[in-house]
Parts: structure tokens; sequence; C-alpha cells
């Protein structure tokens, strides 16, 4: 099969619009999730413990969405043939701190049901290397000016 | 920039218009118009060899250091 960057690009694009799909339907159908994870969880859980599940996951939710939108124009971007551009920094700092947003919900949610600090630590350290790639991107965008402008 | 490009003087010294200059080096106008604004950042050796030599002039005569104020 002829794999190419454009499709690859995609695929990725796809992959986003499914995640976004699986969100959206995820707090679609949050009430009866939460009464399923509360009646077969492994890990008892408190009387209160469906209400703050269902805030944990519509308060997730909105950073989760944020960062597949952010992405979802980095990936336009990237299609466009504007990579290194100080927009797309822009974007992958707005992602990063979208995770750390994700990771301090988690964090809190940790306090009623443990799982949730795995998930925390996850977004955490998601955070740091989106961090990392937009340092890059801030480097690179320096570079390319520099290469732009050597006649 | 403390270095100045004197690329409009010596194209008028030799009357030579940007469109012919930019095809006669095998740069686009746009480039040769970022190199005679001075808002290049670096000039290839090469770049500065063509200029030369459709010039018929030294990299002295195109390129000036102004100390900055």
């Amino acid at each position: 099969m002829n794999w190419s960057s454009k499709n690859s690009i995609r695929l990725s694009r796809l992959c986003v619009v499914l995640f976004g799909a699986a969100a959206l339907a995820i707090l679609a159908s949050a009430p009866w999730l939460v009464e399923a994870l509360v009646a077969f969880s492994p890990i008892p859980l408190e009387n209160r413990a469906g209400s703050l599940l269902m805030v944990t996951l519509y308060t997730g939710g909105v950073p989760a969405l944020y960062i597949l939108w952010q992405l979802w124009r980095l990936l336009e971007n990237i299609q466009g043939g504007q990579v290194f551009i100080p927009q797309n920094v822009g974007l992958l700092r707005r992602i990063s701190w979208g995770c750390a947003v994700g990771a301090v919900i988690c964090l809190a949610s940790g306090l009623y049901y443990l799982p949730f600090l795995v998930i925390a630590a996850c977004g955490a350290f998601m955070a740091l290397i989106v961090r990392v790639v937009k340092n890059v991107f801030q480097q690179a965008v320096l570079l390319q000016e520099d290469a732009d402008y050597t006649i | 920039m403390p270095i100045v490009v004197n690329l409009d003087v010596m194209m008028a010294k030799r009357k030579i218009s940007a469109g012919d200059l930019a095809a006669r080096i095998g740069i686009t106008p746009a480039n040769l118009s970022i190199l005679k604004n001075n808002k290049a950042r670096a000039v290839r050796f090469s770049t500065l060899e063509a200029l030369c030599r459709e010039l018929d002039c030294q990299p002295a005569d195109l390129l000036e250091y102004v100390p900055e104020e």
C-alpha cells in the first residue's frame, strides 16, 4: 500500500473525529454509564459517588473536547503546509494546558475514586510531553523564519 | 540590523530592473525585494556571487556596515 504523509494526516484527523464522537457519546450517556460503574465497580463506592462521577465526567468533558478541537485545527494547518508557524505553537500550548486541566480534575476526583489518580498522572505526563513539543515548535518557528529570510 | 544592503544604488547605477536582475541571478522577485529592502537575515555566498557577477561589482559595493546608535 502506498502510504503518503497526506494519508497519515487524514488518518489522524479521522482519529480526532472518532475520539470526539466517543467523547460526545460518553457525555450523552453519562447517567447510564455512571449507574453501571457504581453497580459493577470492583472498588466499593460511597453513596454520593454517583453524582460525583457525573460531575467528573461533565467537567472533564470540557477540556477533552477543547483539546480535540485544538488538535483538529493543528492538523488542518499541517495539512495546509503550515507547520512551523506561531499559531501552531499557540495551539500546542493550549493542548498542553487542556491536559493539565484534565489532570487537575482527575486529581480532585481521586479523592473519592482512587483509579482517577492514574488518569491524573497520565494527563499530567501528557501535558509535559506536549509542552516539550511546543518548545521544539517554538525554536523551529525561529529557524523557519531564518530560512525564509536567507536569500 | 547594522548591515545595510545597497542593492538599489547598484541597480540604479547599472540601470537594471528588479525583475530582470531576479531572473538573471535565479531568485524570485519577492526574495530580491526582501534583499533590497534590508529585510534579509542572511545572504548566501552563491547569491552574493551571482549579484556581483551580474552587477559587475564587489561584495563591498553591495554591503555596508552602519553602526547602530
